[in-house]
């Protein structure tokens, strides 16, 4: 059995208990504004490139 | 023709426009006229000269150097080592985001888990933020565990809760549909 979520899971988890994409944006804004370092290593542990991850960082600032 | 002004020309090239005025200043590169209001004009062929020298600056040659190179135009091999010079500038630039890359991908897979600063506290703070109440969370463990229930052990403890706490969490999780 696999120990790891992948990032589209994680995304399915969310939207399966209601989130909307605005909202995660939102959550994405929030992370970023009040501990920024910590939003790039948990998008670092969701397996995601660096370049996605930059891409996603700028957008929430 | 092609023609730039000195700020026009600078930009191009990534140089600021006082390192244009002092290139000509010593005579490294001289415009190649004056327009009728008095601003010096560049051609494509100042940019391409441009170009070497900052080539050759940044491989670490003095101005000198770089005049002496320059007027000795197209000695044999020079081209040669100009273009390898070119190539092995190419190839570092490659390698920085070979290096970058690798590590990313190093950090994520040494750790394999969440950095210290991502904990629980962290995370039900981030949740609210995103609009999610006590049910929205307790939904999104019973999901989480339904879906994944590996990948939800292995989340809750990276948050640093205590095994005992996960696995009261994860009952809880199994217990509602």
């Amino acid at each position: 059995m696999k120990n790891t979520v992948n990032v589209n899971e994680w995304v399915a988890l969310f939207r399966e208990i209601g989130l909307d994409q605005a909202q995660m944006e939102k959550w994405h804004k929030v992370f970023e504004a009040r501990h920024p370092s910590a939003h790039q290593g948990f998008l670092e542990w969701l397996g995601l490139k660096p370049e996605e991850i930059d891409r996603i960082r700028s957008k929430s600032k | 023709m092609n023609t730039y002004s000195i700020s026009k020309l600078a930009r191009t090239c990534g140089l600021s426009r006082s390192t244009m005025l002092y290139y000509d200043r010593i005579g490294l590169l001289r415009p190649s006229g004056r327009t009728s209001a008095g601003y010096r004009l560049y051609t494509e062929e100042h940019r391409q000269r441009l170009e070497r020298i900052r080539h050759f600056r940044e491989a670490g040659l003095t101005l000198a150097e770089i005049r002496a190179v320059l007027v000795s135009g197209g000695k044999p091999g020079a081209k040669l080592l100009e273009k390898r010079m070119q190539e092995t500038a190419e190839s570092i630039v490659g390698l920085k985001n070979q290096q970058r890359m690798l590590a990313a991908m190093l950090r994520h897979a040494a750790s394999g888990k969440l950095p210290a600063s991502v904990d629980k506290k962290l995370w039900v703070e981030m949740l609210r933020a995103a609009g999610m109440n006590q049910a929205a969370m307790h939904r999104w463990h019973s999901e989480f565990e339904r879906r994944a229930s590996e990948g939800h052990n292995e989340f809750l403890l990276s948050l640093g809760i205590p095994a005992d706490e996960v696995a009261r969490i994860r009952r809880l999780s199994r217990g509602t549909s």
